[in-house]
């Protein structure tokens, strides 16, 4: 009962929201509000929080497509690198969330469409990372030297800007590793499917962290460093400066412009990977994934190559990833094997089991959410325990000093009990996820009301009438 | 007296699971654009024999031929581009899937934009998927659906299923049509309806369609050749009335206490058929 | 079939016990010997490679005598290492068979019964008592800290299954194991938070008490001028008794107990289990409480040999026991014992030569990789294991 309430207030209000003018007014309110706070006080969260919530909101509502499509690209162009240039963390932030989000649409692909799941996604965002890792740095002249060490006047064995050719062949490549750890597929599916992609994930981790011998490929443990970033456009920056320098308050920097680009290029590659998600979706590959998810054996027989198809989205899940890890290399300057292990392959299986499993707006807020809560929410618990730490507060009763709090106890280090406790309550309570993935509607011709078949027998001359019209089977 | 042109051949077909038999040494024929039959007591290995036919099992002897051509040992998928459909005697839609989407589905084989058209939305990929979702629309009106097409196929009804599943086989063009048991659960009317379904689907279309049916009224209504299955192996062909008729296959349903409704069923249906 | 038809006497229930004890033995023979007569056949390929030149240079022994050294040892460290992973293997394998699904999360019910364990014997050298216990006592600590971690590793994984798991029961294949990942994650991290509440310190170290670290001497064998001493650590001997005993308790229990008949009669059919007034959920609560105390029993098993633990210790040896699992057939009891017996050795031999025989180009490191691919070969080739034929025709 008091979920129907809830549900029916949720419900009108919404119906409220999208009446008429009101969403362009709401979304229009709220974006500039949004903006205008984090503006002011760059550092408040539930400013943030706000703004992210006018900027999703807004898509939702229901606003022409091209309203929409301007306040996108109004927001991803011009305020959110203002905003950003005035606080880099948020940049930073979102930055995480496109990276992300890709990983979640790639993984989505292979879970979500066509039912098979993957527990060892991150291997291909290693892929594309030690891809660029070890062609945009000193590695190819390093084979032979002691992990560790470098020569003094050890070259960089390509020029910085070949990144962008990387991020092309970081689909490629990752693309191909997909297509060999979606072999299994052909004999297994189900557990023993997710056992065999844990495996291979851990599997190129472990070869990550090993290949600094007998030649030194990935230089161990400690990992590759530095990566290349693209050569940074001056003309650009000095175009942005003279833009947006009295809306940023200051000149911004190279280091700072980096940033920002980074951002960009991120926000680009997960354009590309919504659309062509969208896409594949809306098609007779999408169809089919979603044919074989349901009903394998059916799909076969309707024509369907299943093999193909699982292979297929298991190459075209890798790509995203590889794209992303070859901007990751770069952004970071660094890539170790602690980026890609079994805890992140599973943060990201969160995110799209906490959006919606299948469902592209649903993946994106599930990385959105999944990711705030990993930098933001998280750490700034952290960062309060760690004040609280340095004052001499004490907690009355029990007479404990803050201070004395350990920092095992840092909220930031328990993300498996975040990522955990978010899988099983989903699992349990809501396992189609926040934003659950619906069939597209189609405009079809025929009237909108349920007409069982078998009730009237009138209906059957009209039909026949049709197939004589348009049915044609040679 | 020439040998007519067989759209499907099988000859000594076998198939096993482990110690057990399930279709021992069957040979069929059957000529195009005829309405044909197979019968017989559960577990005679009747839907066996379907699934050898639409590739979803491998045979361990025999051919198959479909339209001249070899095909036992090719891929299910590779099966329906080749113009043979099927259903299923559990209907096995994609219950999450709407009703169109399913029919689309259907005409995966016939649809020829790949990847990269699909991925740049070509003005040629569009008009195909346009088409693709009129002729489904053409589909469930010919089936006799209204207005379900935005349905969730497993949200429909189990009659309006069974239509679903048929426009689903139809769209991928087949010339060969395997329904298995397709009035299975239906009430009198629905059955009535269904079974005028198949004769327009063979007058107007020119589908071949090859039925496993229980219902002695379908099979003895609108075959014109009916093949009796027991134990695996065909114990009997020919007309309905020859069938009606025959020792072997009354045997074959009384033998076995269970099947007793059906022996009076196909007596009741021969009866029919001979006052007809 | 038979097995449930079989009637309960007193020679049967002997049989239960000899029966399996035999089997170890046969396991450990063989799996020894195979292993063993492998790698000596590699030893003498590689005369003359650059491996058997570097070995000469710097030991004075060619390749094939170094092999030969060093193999006692070796069977040793993989047989105790197969035990720990076998009694691992088989909360696994339990579970597997009755429910059909891979409970993720045992590799943490491990690892709380190695903290449980653990945190008690902590404990009683914080009182003194340990240091104070003389030989016996030692060991009497040893059994009661056993005994600790089968209860809570039990009784935690038994709470597990009827929160996480039991609402999931009727849906899609993958949905509780997603669950069990999650609860995986969750407990590893709720570990953590327990133990650094109280200390500031994720990590555990075992308390050194009684005799168990030291070696017996077994014999040695001359080389030269040299001589290599084979012995074996006490503790390796109480590993490998005590994961032998709870081998042995367990099969006799499901094979000669009532309680064991509805366990099999539950993993054949739940339904039909159920219609013939067997309470399926008490069963599958039993069965998670029998294989999560064996679980926790190898985790304490685990710590005894290896000192320090901490909350994500039990990942790798869940993954290995798993493996162990799928390579002797999963859903197998005995299939578990030897798939966690090869997969010991394998581990061991690999640790112990791989780095000797590619000239440190492939070290030790590599023998995790190796168990994946174990894993992967077995699931795509043989997904029934060694000894699974009933399995393959269940599922």
């Amino acid at each position: 009962m008091k979920a129907n309430i809830v549900r029916d207030s949720l419900r009108s209000f919404g119906a409220f929201l999208n009446r008429g003018r009101t969403p362009y007014i709401v979304s229009a309110v709220l974006l500039v509000l949004g903006t205008v706070l984090v503006y002011v006080s760059p550092r408040s969260i539930p400013a943030f929080l706000l703004f992210a919530i006018a900027a999703g909101l807004s898509y939702f509502l229901n606003m022409r497509k091209s309203v929409k499509l301007a306040l996108a690209v109004l927001i991803a162009v011009v305020i959110v690198p203002i905003l950003g240039a005035r606080n880099i963390f948020y940049l930073e932030v979102i930055f995480q969330i496109a990276v992300f989000s890709a990983l979640a649409l790639g993984l989505n692909i292979v879970v979500g469409f066509s039912g098979l799941l993957n527990f060892g996604y991150m291997a291909f965002y290693a892929v594309g990372a030690y891809l660029w890792g070890f062609f945009g740095s000193q590695q190819p002249f390093l084979l032979h030297a002691i992990p560790g060490t470098v020569p003094p006047g050890t070259k960089f064995f390509l020029a910085p800007d070949w990144f962008y050719i990387f991020i092309f062949l970081g689909v490629i490549v990752a693309a191909i590793i997909g297509l060999v750890m979606g072999l299994p597929v052909l004999r297994v599916r189900g557990d023993y499917l997710a056992v065999i992609t844990l495996g291979c994930g851990e599997i190129i981790r472990q070869l990550a962290n090993n290949l600094d011998k007998p030649l030194n490929f990935t230089n161990g443990p400690q990992g590759i460093t530095p990566i290349q970033r693209p050569s940074l456009p001056k003309e650009l920056l000095a175009f942005f400066n003279r833009l947006f320098e009295p809306l940023v308050g200051h000149d911004v920097t190279a280091n700072q412009f980096y940033n920002i680009m980074f951002y960009l290029i991120a926000v680009l590659v997960v354009v590309v990977v919504i659309v062509v998600t969208y896409r594949l979706e809306d098609s007779k590959i999408g169809r089919a994934w979603a044919a074989i998810r349901e009903d394998e054996l059916a799909a076969q027989a309707m024509g369907i190559p299943a093999n193909k198809l699982k292979l297929g989205a298991f190459a075209v899940g890798a790509s995203f990833a590889g794209a992303m890890g070859v901007l990751f290399a770069a952004s970071r300057t660094f890539v170790s094997p602690e980026s890609f292990t079994f805890l992140q392959s599973v943060g990201v299986l969160t995110m799209v089991i906490l959006g919606g499993i299948g469902s592209i707006p649903g993946v994106i807020i599930g990385a959105a959410v999944v990711t705030i809560l990993n930098v933001q929410v998280l750490q700034s618990f952290s960062l309060f325990l760690a004040q609280l730490r340095q004052s001499d507060a004490v907690i009355p009763i029990i007479n404990f000093h803050w201070k004395d709090l350990s920092n095992q106890l840092d909220p930031s280090k328990y993300q498996r009990l975040v990522f955990g406790i978010i899988l099983i309550l989903m699992m349990i309570y809501r396992p189609t996820g926040i934003l659950p993935a619906a069939r597209r509607k189609r405009e079809l011709s025929a009237p909108d009301s349920l007409d069982v078949p078998g009730d009237t027998g009138a209906e059957d001359t009209g039909a026949e009438h049709a197939a004589k019209k348009g049915v044609d089977h040679e | 007296m020439s040998r007519p042109a067989w759209i499907l051949e099988t000859t000594d077909v076998v198939k096993r699971f482990g110690g057990l038999t399930a279709v021992n040494k069957m040979s069929f024929s059957m000529e195009a654009g005829r309405i044909y039959s197979i019968i017989g007591p559960n577990g005679a290995g009747k839907t066996t024999f379907f699934n050898t036919l639409s590739g979803l099992y491998k045979t361990e002897e025999g051919s198959i031929s479909f339209e001249g051509r070899r095909i036992d040992g090719f891929a299910p998928e590779r099966i329906t581009t080749l113009h043979m459909a099927r259903t299923f005697q559990n209907i096995r839609l994609f219950g999450g899937m709407t009703v169109v989407e399913n029919i689309m589905v259907g005409a995966y084989t016939r649809l020829k934009q790949g990847a990269v058209q699909t991925v740049l939305r070509t003005k040629a990929f569009k008009a195909e998927e346009a088409r693709a979702e009129a002729k489904a629309e053409e589909l469930m009106r010919y089936v006799g659906l209204k207005g379900v097409g935005n349905e969730l196929a497993g949200s429909l009804p189990y009659g309006a299923q069974r239509r679903v599943e048929i426009a689903r086989a139809l769209a991928s063009e087949p010339r060969l049509l395997l329904l298995d048991e397709p009035t299975a659960g239906m009430n009198p009317a629905e059955t009535e309806d269904a079974t005028s379904l198949f004769r327009r689907l063979r007058d107007e279309l020119g589908i071949t369609i090859l039925l496993i049916e229980h219902d002695m009224r379908v099979v003895m209504n609108i075959s014109e050749r009916i093949s009796v299955m027991d134990y695996g192996e065909k114990i009997a062909e020919g007309e309905p009335r020859e069938i009606a008729a025959n020792p072997k296959v009354i045997e074959a349903y009384l033998g076995r206490g269970a099947a007793g409704g059906n022996a009076a069923e196909l007596a009741a249906g021969g009866a029919e058929e001979a006052k007809a | 079939m038979s097995g449930l038809l079989r009637r309960n006497s007193g020679s049967e229930a002997l049989r239960e016990i000899l029966l399996p004890l035999g089997r170890m033995g046969v396991f450990v023979v063989g799996a020894g010997a195979v292993f063993s007569a492998i790698m000596l056949v590699l030893a003498l390929l590689c005369r003359g490679s650059g491996a058997d030149k570097l070995l000469v240079d710097s030991q004075g022994i060619n390749i094939v005598t170094y092999t030969l050294v060093n193999l006692p040892q070796v069977l040793i460290d993989g047989v105790t290492l197969g035990f720990v992973y076998a009694a691992i293997a088989l909360g696994y394998t339990m579970v597997y068979g009755v429910l059909e699904f891979i409970n993720f999360a045992h590799s943490e019910i491990f690892a709380i019964g190695a903290f449980a364990g653990v945190e008690f014997l902590i404990g009683m050298d914080r009182l003194g008592v340990l240091k104070a216990a003389g030989p016996m006592g030692s060991y009497m600590y040893l059994v009661l800290a056993l005994v600790v971690s089968m209860v809570a590793s039990g009784g935690i994984a038994m709470l597990v299954e009827r929160t996480a798991y039991r609402p999931l029961r009727n849906s899609p294949k993958l949905v509780p194991l997603i669950s069990a990942i999650g609860v995986s994650f969750a407990l590893q991290d709720i570990i953590r938070l327990v133990e650094s509440l109280t200390t500031g310190q994720f990590y555990r170290v075992m308390p050194t008490f009684g005799d168990f670290d030291k070696r017996l001497p077994l014999f040695s064998i001359k080389t030269g001028q040299d001589s290599t001493l084979v012995d074996i650590q006490i503790k390796s001997i109480v590993v490998i008794g005590a994961a032998v005993l709870m081998l042995v308790g367990l099969n006799y229990i499901v094979n000669a107990t009532r309680i064991g008949k509805a366990i099999r009669s539950v993993a054949q059919d739940r339904n039909t289990a159920a219609l013939m007034g067997i309470g399926v959920n008490a069963i599958i609560s039993f069965t998670f409480l029998i294989g999560g105390a064996l679980g926790g029993a190898a985790g304490l098993l685990y710590a005894l040999k290896f000192t320090r633990i901490d909350p994500f210790v039990g990942f790798m040896p869940g993954i290995k026991a798993f493996t162990a699992a799928v390579l002797g057939g999963i859903g197998n009891l005995t299939g578990a014992l030897l798939g966690g017996i090869i997969l010991g050795m394998l581990e061991s031999f690999a640790g112990a030569y791989l780095g000797t025989f590619t000239m440190g180009a492939f070290g030790s490191e590599y023998k995790d990789i190796i168990a994946f691919l174990v894993l992967i070969i077995f699931i795509i080739f043989r997904p029934s294991g060694l000894l699974g034929e009933q399995v393959s025709q269940k599922a």
